[in-house]
């Protein structure tokens, strides 16, 4: 019996040696340490020997199955790292290939510009506010103080529909609506569209715009200037120089248009900002105590400072777009790029 | 409005350069739109003189001249045929370059060289139109640059005036500004009329019957004119700021508009009934020529003047054919009046007239420059046309403008723009813009507006001129201390940006169309007569047809842009717009403007690719898309009806979308129909979503499932049904069991055609159960499985295969 042991374990421990590879230690394992394996059948064979031996050599069978388990184990992960060697050394791939790409999808640069400038303006408080396009003329006129037959009035080419409304030719009325609705302290800026019946290469007979308004009872123009500044450097980077300079709306007083450094020159002049080194981006001003007075405001207990700006503006300045109409013509050669 | 720098000049000291002077007015609010040297470039343009002429040997409009320059004769071709020999013409010479970029070289016309170029006032932009070349006093040196010659070097401003800066319009309006700006006081002073022995009342009477249209009219007569050409300086001032020279007496009126800002109107005194003027409304129905040839029809709303028995013009627009200045005129009429501008708005808008003078009496003449004006004009018609002025004026003025003054507060002005100026300072700027001053007992200033400041009426408007004159670069930038406002986006905004990003997501591009579309866009639908997508809102005045009727759809906006893109052999599209549609509301004040969301796939699955196989996008890639929205806004009991489909989409292979019994959208197949009237190469895939509807129906969120722990066991069953069995009717059927313990249910195969019956088709579904308690053993799914069998059996007939 102990001839037949040691013999097995020398055959077992020479087949160890020769396998390479784990199916054929597998097989070893089966052939000598499986559940009809002759290990075990040695091990049945235990029964015909004397009472006194048995636990001699069941101690020795053991030894030799925990010596060729171990074997075993030791030979099966060399022959899994050798196999994991061999593939790593012969597996290649062309990483220069393209990828299994889905396609992207994109925002409109109009959206792009409401998203972003409505950010900017939420970190500084200001809620975003909506109205109808289709408007009264009170709201969109007279409540701003466009009195009927006021050449300001030519200032903004009206589109108009039937029962006296008409295509709003500004987001203004959303100041209108949301003063009528609530009370001081306002704090909104109102993204939306608008139309003037104009068109050209710089005109789009639709077109976007935000409207900003702050009400509260201690607003003055240089608030107004601190907050466009802020707004300006963080749509343009910081440190954009931001002029006001005079001009004339009818629903704001003292009225301004708004001009950054030029972003393509940095103010030296260029063929963008006609040589003057300024771009004209917005048009702010003082609420006109008028328009307090159509809303129910007291003009001598609260002030307020307006604002509005053309996306369509800000996208071709912040992109880089030359002609506004790619904006309106949806190909997806210029749509992809955003 | 167009102004000169050497014109500024004679009304103001400055010392700024052009540029300087610019910006000091951009800054100022008289925002600078161009600056335009006069002659700038044009040096090698200069006066030469026609030594000879001769006929053009090969061409029988053309002539062939000897032209002196000063220093050498050249031989120059001339088509020109206004001009003989030994006329003073200008030489555009080789190397000029005239405006448009119009370089002058050498070159041979029709055989025969030239070296150079006879220009025309046209050409050298000193007139609108030119008959034939530029005649020149025949004083002028030969050789010398043309613009020298004529005293034309000058700087044109062009200024764009905000509708309430009346006043600007004029030399002596924005002379004014800088002064105000500078600190200094204008040069100019009311010129002396010689005027002459006989009363103007023995020959002209001024009766005002409509005083709110016309408020004051005043006149003067001057006799023995004799009507001629302009002087040069005279011709090119007016060319330099865009006015034609018609002749010495029109050229002044027009010479006074532009440099008081007043416009005039000068009557032939024969053509004056009596020398009676009548200012009152006009008859309904009444006619009129005004003096472009145009009959027009008046209403009781205009205002005419009128002598003893007809119109003889539309007052303060334009004059009329009948008494107009001629050749032959000698006695003169001469209006200065104000009109009321509301009344003159109207009349020019009604008729489409826009004038000089309409332009200025719309937005507010200056009444107290009524007899300067008139008088200033006299003079001018003494000296240039030799004419002799009646003693006096005939000045209808039935109840004089009382001057406007305002009570101002420093303090709130201060406050309202965050600056500290001291009273004092402000009342030295109110008073360099030629304001009165005066300070009331309680501090505040009580400030006297001249007549010319129209736009000045209320405290906040000398808030503005404080603020403006101080230089709006003088404020500082400051953060306003307010309020603390905490107002998060609604859920409105909130799910706009989600359903947008979700589209993006799934790879599609956002588009902005137009909101107005053409009205044939509901008949390319294929719309149905009484369908109310085809009562869009129409436009009263739109630019052009195909943008007059507001959109009740958005479809059509996306389609012209799919077809638009596959016409650039972009084929591939994944399109996306989600914007306001207008729907007509009988009830409600205002048009209904719900958002909604419009889809748009075709072409290829997926980007060319080595390692993927090329497919066509079809339905499944649209309803996708819809699919994981619904997912991604946990939105319960979608349902897709194949019932009732739009008449845009094929019929077979398009459905509604309700979610339980609310319809929330529409997706489809472009019915082949509309897919060629809007020309579009390939098959499109198309839905349609109501955002407002998908507002409305979210926000309710599912519980939290936590994972099971436990092993899975995956069933698969292959179901032979009939074709119309439509897979939502297994997936119900199954999930109807309301098993725990099953996970998911999936379609996972389809297949007819080989060894599957006619009629019918072979649909495999792929089931996975699991316990969120316990290990299932296998006879436990067995049994959930057969119940699932026996009940599709039972119910559905389908049998497995």
């Amino acid at each position: 019996m102990r001839e037949q042991l040691e013999q097995m374990r020398q055959q077992a421990m020479a087949a160890i040696t020769a396998a390479t590879s784990e199916e054929a230690l597998n097989e070893i394992r089966v052939k000598y340490l499986g559940r009809k394996g002759e290990l075990t059948g040695l091990m049945k064979g235990l029964g015909a020997l004397p009472p006194e031996e048995r636990p001699k050599v069941g101690q020795l069978v053991n030894v030799v199955k925990d010596e060729l388990e171990g074997a075993v184990e030791q030979a099966m992960s060399a022959a899994r790292e050798a196999a994991t060697a061999q593939r790593l050394a012969t597996e290649r791939i062309d990483v220069t290939l393209p990828g299994r790409r889905h396609r992207l999808g994109s925002k409109h640069p109009v959206t792009l510009v409401v998203e972003e400038v409505s950010e900017i303006f939420a970190g500084l408080g200001f809620a975003v506010a909506e109205g109808p396009e289709i408007e009264h003329d009170w709201y969109n006129f007279e409540a701003l103080n466009f009195p009927p037959e006021h050449p300001a009035r030519d200032m903004q080419d009206t589109f108009f529909v039937e029962n006296e409304l008409l295509l709003r030719t500004h987001t203004s009325p959303v100041q209108i609506r949301t003063m009528l609705k609530q009370k001081p302290p306002v704090r909104i800026i109102a993204p939306g569209t608008v139309y003037r019946c104009d068109s050209d290469a710089t005109h789009s007979p639709m077109f976007h715009q935000i409207e900003g308004l702050m009400v509260d009872s201690k607003v003055s123009f240089a608030d107004l200037k601190g907050i466009l500044t802020v707004f300006t450097n963080q749509l343009f980077g910081q440190k954009t120089g931001v002029r006001l300079r005079p001009s004339f709306f009818p629903f704001t007083e003292p009225s301004a248009e708004v001009d950054i450094a030029c972003v393509i020159c940095g103010g030296s002049g260029c063929r963008v900002c006609k040589q003057t080194g300024w771009l004209e981006i917005l048009g702010a001003g003082m609420v006109d105590p008028e328009v307090f007075r159509h809303v129910g405001y007291d003009p001598e207990s609260i002030s307020g400072f307006a604002f509005g700006m053309g996306i369509e503006r800000i996208a071709m300045l912040k992109y880089g777009i030359s002609d506004m109409r790619l904006l309106f013509e949806n190909d997806v050669r210029f749509l992809r790029q955003f | 409005m167009k102004v000169t720098y050497n014109w500024l000049k004679e009304f103001v000291d400055f010392d700024l350069s052009p540029t300087a002077l610019a910006d000091l007015l951009t800054m100022l609010g008289l925002e600078v739109e161009g600056i335009e040297q006069v002659g700038g470039g044009l040096d090698q343009v200069v006066v030469a003189r026609v030594v000879e002429k001769n006929q053009h040997p090969n061409a029988d409009k053309l002539s062939l001249c000897k032209v002196d320059n000063g220093t050498e004769i050249l031989d120059v071709v001339c088509g020109a045929q206004n001009f003989k020999q030994g006329d003073t013409v200008a030489l555009a010479q080789i190397g000029a370059v005239l405006p448009g970029d119009f370089k002058i070289k050498r070159s041979k016309i029709r055989g025969e060289e030239s070296c150079g170029m006879l220009c025309s006032e046209k050409e050298l932009h000193l007139a609108d139109e030119s008959a034939g070349i530029m005649l020149l006093s025949p004083d002028l040196t030969l050789g010398v640059p043309l613009f020298d010659a004529l005293g034309l070097k000058d700087t044109i401003f062009e200024i764009g005036l905000t509708p309430n800066r009346a006043d600007c319009l004029s030399v002596i309006g924005i002379a004014r500004e800088i002064a105000a700006k500078l600190g200094t006081t204008l040069k100019h002073q009311a010129m002396a009329v010689p005027e002459g022995s006989q009363p103007a009342s023995q020959h002209i009477g001024v009766t005002i019957q409509d005083p709110v249209g016309c408020p004051r009219y005043a006149a003067r007569y001057i006799s023995g004119c004799t009507i001629a050409p302009s002087p040069a300086w005279l011709v090119n001032r007016l060319q330099a700021v865009g006015v034609r020279s018609i002749n010495n007496v029109v050229d002044i009126t027009n010479l006074v508009m532009m440099e008081l800002g007043h416009p005039l109107h000068a009557f032939d005194y024969r053509q004056v009934a009596g020398g009676q003027i009548v200012v009152r409304k006009a008859g309904e129905g009444e006619r009129f020529t005004t003096l472009d040839g145009q009959e027009r029809i008046l209403t009781a709303s205009d205002v005419v003047i009128c002598d003893k028995e007809r119109a003889v013009a539309l007052a303060g627009i334009m004059g009329g054919l009948n008494s107009e200045i001629k050749d032959d005129s000698r006695d003169i009429l001469l209006e200065s009046a104000f009109f009321d501008p509301p009344t003159i708005r109207r009349t020019g808008k009604r008729l489409g007239l826009h004038t000089e003078s309409s332009h200025r009496f719309e937005r507010g003449a200056d009444i107290g420059m009524v007899p300067l004006a008139l008088d200033r004009a006299a003079a001018l018609m003494a000296e240039l046309a030799g004419g002799t002025v009646a003693a006096g004026r005939v000045d209808a003025y039935p109840s004089p403008k009382q001057p406007v003054s305002i009570c101002f507060r420093p303090q709130r002005c201060n406050d309202m723009i965050g600056i500290q100026l001291t009273s004092e300072r402000m009342a030295e700027l109110f008073r360099n813009l030629a304001f009165t001053v005066a300070v009331n007992a309680d501090g505040s200033l009580q400030v006297g507006i001249p007549s010319w400041r129209i736009d000045i009426e209320r405290e906040i408007d000398l808030i503005e001129e404080i603020c403006r004159l101080n230089g709006f670069d003088q404020v500082p930038a400051s953060m306003p201390v307010a309020a603390v406002i905490s107002d998060r986006p609604s859920r409105h905004q909130q799910l706009q940006r989600l359903v947008r990003d979700h589209f993006v997501a799934e790879g599609m591009n956002e588009i902005v169309t137009f909101s107005f579309i053409g009205p044939d866009g509901a008949d390319k639908l294929g719309l149905s007569g009484d369908d109310p997508r085809r009562s869009g809102i129409r436009l009263c005045n739109p630019l052009a047809e195909e943008q007059s009727v507001m959109r009740t759809t958005l479809l059509p906006g996306l389609l012209e842009t799919a077809s638009r893109n596959m016409s650039f052999r972009s084929l591939d599209l994944r399109l996306f717009e989600m914007r306001r549609i207008y729907m007509p509301t009988a009830d409600a004040e205002l048009p209904h403007e719900p958002i909604w969301a419009t889809g748009l796939i075709s072409g290829a699955r997926f980007a060319e690719s080595w390692c993927q196989q090329q497919a066509e996008a079809d339905f499944f890639d649209a309803k996708a898309v819809l699919e994981n929205l619904f997912e991604k806004l946990q939105l319960d009991g979608i349902r897709w009806s194949a019932e009732q489909p739009e008449p845009y989409y094929h019929p077979g292979k398009a459905c509604r979308i309700l979610c339980g019994t609310t319809l929330i959208g529409t997706l489809g197949e472009l019915h082949p129909a509309v897919q060629g009237r809007y020309e579009l190469e390939r098959p499109a895939y198309c839905f349609e979503l109501d955002f407002e509807a998908l507002v409305r129906l979210s926000g309710k969120r599912r519980a939290i499932v936590p994972p099971s722990r436990y092993p899975d066991s995956v069933r698969d069953l292959a179901l032979l049904a009939p074709l119309e069995l439509a897979a939502e009717q297994l997936l119900s059927c199954v999930s109807g069991l309301r098993l725990k313990e099953l996970e998911d249910v999936n379609v996972f195969d389809l297949y007819q055609g080989q060894a599957i019956p006619s009629g019918q088709k072979s649909i495999a579904l792929r089931l996975r159960y699991r316990s969120p308690e316990r290990t299932l053993t296998d006879d436990e799914v067995s049994a959930l499985h057969q119940k699932v069998v026996d009940t599709l059996a039972k119910k559905l007939g389908v049998a497995l295969r």
